[in-house]
C-alpha cells in the first residue's frame, strides 16, 4: 500500500518536471503542447478506488497548474480524464485478467493500449484547450492544438513506456 | 432512506469528481482577482525561485542575441547623446537663458524574465522582481525595443505580466506621424502580430508607420514604440481600420525588462476615481481633510520639538560660555 503511493509520488514529480521544464516548451507548429503529465491518470492499475484516481488526478492537474499559471484548467481536465479512465480500461482489458492489472503494452496489446492512451489524451487536452480559449469562435486553432497535443503526447507516453520497459527486462537480465 | 445512503454510497466517487470539478472552476474563475489567488501562481516564492534556478541557467542560450540588441540600444544612444550635445550646443550659444529642463517623469526597476507561455489564449510573464522593488499591479513593463505589457499580479519577490499577447490585453496607441489614436489587440496564433483597432477611416495610414503608447492612461508615458503597420485593412462595421501591427519585442528570445514604477500619479487615479463613483467624494474629502489636519498637527509637533531642541542648544551653549569664562 505504502510503496504503491511512494511510486505514484515519485511519478507524479518526474512526470511533473519533465512537463514543466521540458514538455511546456515545446510548441509544434507553433501552439501544439503536449500534456503528459495525464500518464498519472493512465498509469492508476485496474481496482483503484475510484476516489483515490479522482484525487490522484487533481493533484497533478493542481500542481502543474501552478507551475504554468494556469488556475484550474489543468485541474478541471485531470479530474475528468480520471473520471473516465476506469471505465475506459474496463472496455479495454481482456477476460479473465488479474483484479490489479495496471495498464501497459503487455496487459493490453500494443493497439488496446496505445488506444486506451489516445482516448484520454483526447479529452484531457479536448478539456484544457476549450477552457483555455473558452469560446468557439476561433474552433480550427482550438481544434488543432486539441488533435496534435493528443496525438502527440500519446506519441510520448508511448515512449516513456517503451523505454521504461526496456530498462525493467535489462535489470531483470 | 436506506435506499438514499445506498445510493450515496455506491456514487460517491461522482460526487467526489463533482467536488473536485467545482474546485477547480472556482479557482478558474476566480483567478482576476489578484492577490487572493496569487500564490497559487508562478508568483509564489517556491515556484518562482525554481524557474528563477532554471532561467539562470538557460539565460547562457539567449546571449548573443541579447548582446546584438544591446549593441543596437547602445548604438542609437549614442547617436542620440550626440545629436542631444549639438543641440545644447546650438542652445547655449542662444542669449536667452532657458529654463532648467524638466525631470524625467518616470523610474524604471529592471528585472528577468524567468517564465514565460507564448501560445496559449492567455500568455502570462513571471519577472523575479516583485511589491519588494517597488512594483504594483497596473504598471507598464518595456524591453529593450519596445512595449511588452502590463503588471498583472505581484507577490513579495516576483510579478506576473500580462503581455500585449494575451486576449484581454487592450492598450492605447497612436500613429507617430498622424496622431490618430486606436487600441492594440491581440488574436490567437502569431507570437508577433498584434492589431489595432478603432482608427478612424480618415486617418492617413501608410505601411511602416510606427505604432506608440499615446500617454493617455498613466500606464504608459507618451511616445514608446510597439510595433509597425504591416498591412493596412478595414474592420468587420466598415467604420475604421483594422491595422495588422508587426510588435517590436521580441517575445521568444525576451529576457530583461524594465517596469515602469512611477509613472501612474496617485493624485490622477483619486481624481478619475472621483468621477467614476461620485458617492465616494463625500469620504474622500473628509478623508482629505483628516489627511491635511494630521498633517498640520504634524508640522505643528515637529515645531514644537525643534524650538525645543534650539532652547537647549542656546542653554548648553550659555553655561559652555559660562564655564569658559570662569
Amino acid at each position: 500500500m505504502n510503496s504503491i503511493f511512494f511510486t505514484r509520488l515519485f511519478r507524479l514529480f518526474i512526470l511533473l518536471l519533465f512537463q514543466v521544464l521540458v514538455f511546456n516548451h515545446i510548441h509544434l507548429l507553433g501552439y501544439i503542447t503536449p500534456l503528459v503529465m495525464g500518464y498519472m491518470v493512465v498509469r492508476m492499475h485496474r481496482g483503484t478506488s475510484r476516489i483515490a484516481i479522482l484525487v490522484w488526478g487533481f493533484v497533478t492537474g493542481f500542481l502543474f497548474d501552478i507551475f504554468s499559471n494556469t488556475a484550474g484548467m489543468a485541474a478541471a481536465s485531470c479530474t475528468l480524464i480520471a473520471m473516465i479512465q476506469p471505465v475506459l480500461l474496463e472496455m479495454q482489458v481482456p477476460r479473465d485478467s488479474a483484479e490489479n492489472l495496471i495498464p501497459s503494452f503487455s496487459t493490453l496489446g500494443f493497439w488496446n493500449y496505445a488506444f486506451f492512451v489516445f482516448l484520454l489524451m483526447a479529452a484531457l487536452h479536448s478539456c484544457f484547450y476549450l477552457l483555455d480559449a473558452f469560446t468557439l469562435a476561433d474552433l480550427t486553432l482550438t481544434l488543432t492544438s486539441i488533435l496534435g497535443g493528443s496525438v502527440l503526447s500519446t506519441f510520448i507516453i508511448v515512449c516513456i513506456e517503451l523505454l521504461t520497459q526496456t530498462k525493467k527486462e535489462k535489470t531483470h537480465h | 432512506m436506506r435506499a438514499l445512503i445506498n445510493f450515496i454510497i455506491h456514487n460517491k466517487h461522482w460526487f467526489v469528481f463533482l467536488l473536485l470539478e467545482v474546485i477547480s472552476l472556482v479557482f478558474l474563475f476566480s483567478h482576476n482577482g489578484y492577490q487572493k489567488s496569487v500564490y497559487f501562481t508562478t508568483a509564489n516564492d517556491v515556484v518562482g525561485s525554481t524557474y528563477n534556478v532554471i532561467s539562470g541557467i538557460t539565460s547562457y542560450l539567449h546571449l548573443q542575441e541579447e548582446n546584438h540588441d544591446l549593441e543596437a540600444t547602445n548604438e542609437q544612444l549614442r547617436k542620440e547623446v550626440y545629436e542631444m550635445r549639438q543641440q545644447l550646443k546650438a542652445m547655449q550659444q542662444d542669449s536667452v537663458k532657458r529654463l532648467p529642463a524638466l525631470p524625467l517623469k518616470y523610474d524604471v526597476v529592471s528585472a528577468q524574465v524567468v517564465n514565460m507561455t507564448l501560445h496559449k489564449a492567455n500568455n502570462l510573464i513571471t519577472i523575479n522582481k516583485g511589491e519588494a522593488d517597488g512594483i504594483r499591479p497596473e504598471m507598464g513593463v518595456v524591453c529593450s525595443r519596445g512595449v511588452v505589457g502590463i503588471v498583472y499580479m505581484t507577490s513579495s519577490h516576483y510579478s506576473i505580466v500580462m503581455p500585449l499577447l494575451n486576449v484581454n490585453s487592450k492598450i492605447s496607441c497612436r500613429l507617430r506621424n498622424s496622431e490618430y489614436f486606436g487600441s492594440l489587440i491581440w488574436q490567437r496564433g502569431n507570437a508577433d502580430i498584434a492589431y489595432v483597432t478603432s482608427v478612424p477611416r480618415h486617418a492617413p495610414v501608410q505601411k511602416k508607420d510606427i505604432v506608440e503608447t499615446n500617454g493617455y492612461s498613466d500606464i504608459f508615458p507618451p511616445g514608446l514604440p510597439i510595433g509597425v503597420v504591416q498591412k493596412i485593412g478595414d474592420s468587420p462595421d466598415g467604420m475604421s481600420y483594422f491595422l495588422r501591427v508587426k510588435l517590436f519585442a521580441n517575445f521568444s528570445t525576451l529576457r530583461e525588462v524594465s517596469v515602469i514604477t512611477n509613472y501612474s500619479s496617485p493624485e490622477r487615479r483619486m481624481l478619475e476615481d472621483l468621477t467614476e463613483n461620485p458617492v465616494k467624494q463625500d469620504s474622500v474629502l473628509i478623508s482629505q481633510e483628516k489627511q491635511k489636519q494630521a498633517e498640520l498637527e504634524k508640522a505643528e509637533k515637529m515645531k514644537a520639538e525643534k524650538e525645543k531642541a534650539e532652547k537647549e542648544k542656546v542653554e548648553i551653549e550659555n553655561i559652555a560660555n559660562t564655564d569658559t569664562v570662569r
